[in-house]
């Protein structure tokens, strides 16, 4: 409950503030376009810059998910730990152990270059 | 009322200050943006003062048009020639912009690049998916890649003469495939920069700088001694390589030794493709500007 | 003190932000100008807001708001004396957790909005590079949790009483101040706003959206630091003073910690630190969650 209402407060207070600041600033001439060019250091773009962008890492966000999910499943094990012991540990070692081998084998297929 | 108040707040600044840097005065103009006292803007839009060292040469004249047109109101441009107390006349235009004097109108007619009002279902200027040209820009289509072959965006533009991140004068006409340099060529060479240009100190300053010490590049440019450590392990090996054997690394050690660098510089069109912004950055930095502007000026001759 | 714990993640918010500014300024320059972020900040606020050609405006005007939402309720679930944070939530680490994810996909935004190229770039750049530094930061905040059996940071802090994480688990704070530079675009993990695009993801900032962006940026830094201290250097726990000067003092300290790593380390070319970050930093993670683990027995 209270993490509701904080996160409401922030987020309201956050964009009031945003409101502010732009709506209390000097008011100035609406761009032109010559202004509204991107900057580029005086030189000109052929198209937009919105585009398919050609993503680098591409590959590497696969593994990631791999990771993501297996962080999940430690959020309870954390709890858990001191109670469960050794067993805890070896359980976590042998996860841990293969994703490692995961990230060896990715490594190896080039899966972290900028592609 | 709070304006007021503002004001006289924000004029102890420092102005901030872009700077487009004309023939001759590059080392003059690095040793002025390494005060404390002048604020050193990676942008014109962060800028309210737009500095402009020398003469610039009639071909980028367009190009300081548009740099200038593009800094928010309220805006002051300062002819600097290298002489007289530039950080006076500067902090004088900063104080007179807050005080509410008159910002300079555009210096280029406020037209679109292409005509769109009116065009397309929704007067936006595109027709379908990919056609027209929406909001006066076409957009962009899919091409070849040189790493991994998938076949997505070009982005097509001139970069320059008055990037910051690239050596000033140099105007690139290149094809970013997302940041990887697909074509690059030189639209057109650096300026010409007198000899002190090369001295170690300034050139291992623009490659600090592009490795986010930018606190250690205006203490060298001071004359003091830099802190920051990884420098040279930042730089990959083996990038920019020149005919003598050396890399951008290695001439980055040597100009950290206080020694002078003299290579060859390949032709600059060919040392970027391939290479990621970045790297095509620290590339372009990694040879003295003496170096670069021989290179293409041979490359324009050929 | 619950009545008065708002106003304290206000007041911590906004002088800390203040604070980091200086610190800023102090380790770039060398100068000491206490008054210099509040005349920046005023300078910004008296100028134009540029617009592109058809940006996203709403998403560009509000990705500082998320961002300042973002560390506002990062700094709300640290605990500012023993047994009292604002929210005080059994799943204390994943709330931070989720707010260090959200602070990636808001950075995204204000990249992306402008419709620009460096801005773009930058965008995407740190995508690539802040996705896989969410695994360190929760592998070291999980290691926090195991002594403390619980999640809630109010556990984490109460299981400091012996000994701060910071002597039990060494390889903590180091891991968790690279997280930190990635949260706040600083220094070697500033793939958003680098030099060598003109400002990244706020190229084409201009006035008081660049304004809110920095002090976005600030206020991270002082969530982030706060979350370090409550995490290794037992938070608000500490002998004569009382719990809440405490914990200020502890960010302070982090906070110069982190600002001075962002002056001095070099940043690398992303697709090496892509690498450096999986085959580096995440399998010395690992070590570190074993290490943890087997003193926690």
């Amino acid at each position: 409950m209270n993490l509701l209402i904080v996160v409401a407060v922030a987020v309201i207070a956050g964009v009031a503030l945003t409101l502010a600041a732009h709506g209390g600033a000097r008011p100035a001439p609406p761009g032109t376009a010559p202004q509204a060019l991107p900057f580029l250091g005086g030189g000109t773009p052929d198209t937009h810059a919105w585009q398919r962008f050609h993503f680098r890492a591409y590959s590497m966000t696969l593994l990631f998910v791999a990771f993501e999910m297996e962080m999940m499943f430690m959020y309870p094990w954390a709890v858990v730990f001191v109670a469960e012991g050794l067993k805890a540990l070896a359980e976590m070692g042998m996860f841990l152990a293969i994703l490692s081998i995961g990230i060896l084998y990715g490594w190896r297929e080039g899966v972290f270059r900028w592609q | 009322m709070a304006i007021g108040w503002l004001s006289r707040l924000a004029a102890a600044t420092p102005p901030p200050v872009f700077a487009a840097v004309g023939p001759g005065l590059l080392p003059a103009t690095e040793r002025l943006l390494a005060r404390p006292t002048l604020r050193r803007c990676g942008s014109p839009r962060e800028a309210a003062i737009l500095l402009v060292a020398g003469t610039i040469p009639e071909p980028a004249g367009a190009a300081l048009d548009r740099v200038h047109d593009q800094l928010p109101h309220p805006r002051a441009s300062f002819d600097w020639d290298g002489g007289g107390d530039a950080e006076a006349a500067i902090g004088a235009l900063w104080r007179g912009l807050l005080g509410g004097g008159a910002s300079e109108p555009d210096r280029l007619p406020d037209e679109p690049p292409n005509s769109w009002r009116g065009e397309g279902d929704h007067g936006q200027g595109g027709e379908g998916m990919m056609g027209g040209v929406p909001y006066g820009r076409p957009m962009a289509m899919t091409g070849d890649d040189l790493r991994d072959g998938l076949s997505l965006d070009l982005y097509t533009a001139r970069i320059g003469p008055f990037a910051p991140m690239l050596p000033p004068g140099l105007q690139l006409s290149a094809t970013l495939q997302g940041d990887l340099v697909v074509t690059a060529a030189v639209a057109r060479p650096p300026f010409e920069q007198p000899a002190e240009a090369d001295a170690p100190e300034a050139c291992a300053a623009r490659l600090l700088r592009l490795l986010g010490l930018g606190g250690d590049a205006d203490r060298l440019l001071r004359g003091g001694r830099p802190r920051g450590l990884g420098a040279l392990a930042a730089i990959p090996t083996g990038l920019a390589a020149d005919a003598q054997g050396g890399d951008a690394r290695a001439r980055l050690r040597a100009w950290l030794g206080g020694e002078m660098v003299d290579v060859v510089c390949p032709d600059p069109g060919d040392l970027l493709v391939g290479l990621e912004w970045h790297e095509a950055t620290l590339a372009l930095a990694s040879f003295p500007p003496s170096a670069l502007r021989r290179a293409t000026q041979a490359a324009e001759a050929a | 003190m619950s009545a008065t714990l708002p106003l304290l993640v206000l007041l911590t918010l906004a002088a800390g932000a203040w604070l980091a500014a200086w610190l800023d300024r102090l380790i770039a320059t060398g100068r000491i100008e206490p008054l210099a972020p509040l005349r920046v900040g005023a300078a910004l606020l008296l100028r134009q807001r540029v617009t592109t050609e058809a940006p996203d405006a709403m998403n560009w005007r509000l990705a500082p708001a998320w961002y300042l939402a973002l560390a506002a309720v990062g700094l709300s679930v640290v605990p500012f004396a023993p047994g009292a944070a604002l929210i005080d939530s059994p799943v204390g680490i994943v709330v931070w957790g989720s707010c260090e994810a959200l602070t990636v996909v808001t950075v995204f935004l204000h990249g992306w909005s402008p419709n620009a190229p460096f801005p773009l770039i930058g965008a995407y750049r740190y995508a690539a590079i802040g996705l896989p530094v969410m695994l360190p930061s929760m592998f070291v905040l999980i290691a926090a949790a195991l002594p403390a059996e619980s999640l809630s940071l109010v556990a984490v802090v109460e299981s400091q009483r012996e000994a701060w994480n910071l002597v039990r688990q060494p390889l903590g704070l180091p891991l968790f101040l690279l997280v930190g530079l990635t949260l706040t675009l600083r220094g070697p993990f500033d793939y958003a706003d680098g030099e060598d695009l003109a400002g990244g993801t706020s190229a084409e900032d201009s006035g008081p959206g660049r304004a809110l962006w920095q002090l976005a940026r600030l206020a991270m830094l002082v969530a982030f630091s706060a979350m370090a201290a409550a995490v290794f250097l037992g938070g608000p726990l500490g002998p004569w003073l009382p719990g809440p000067v405490w914990l200020w003092l502890k960010t302070a300290g982090i906070m110069a910690l982190t600002v001075a790593a962002g002056h001095w380390l070099a940043r690398t070319t992303p697709g090496r630190m892509l690498t450096l970050l999986w085959v580096g930093l995440l399998p010395l993670s690992f070590l570190h969650l074993a290490i943890a683990g087997a003193l926690a027995l």
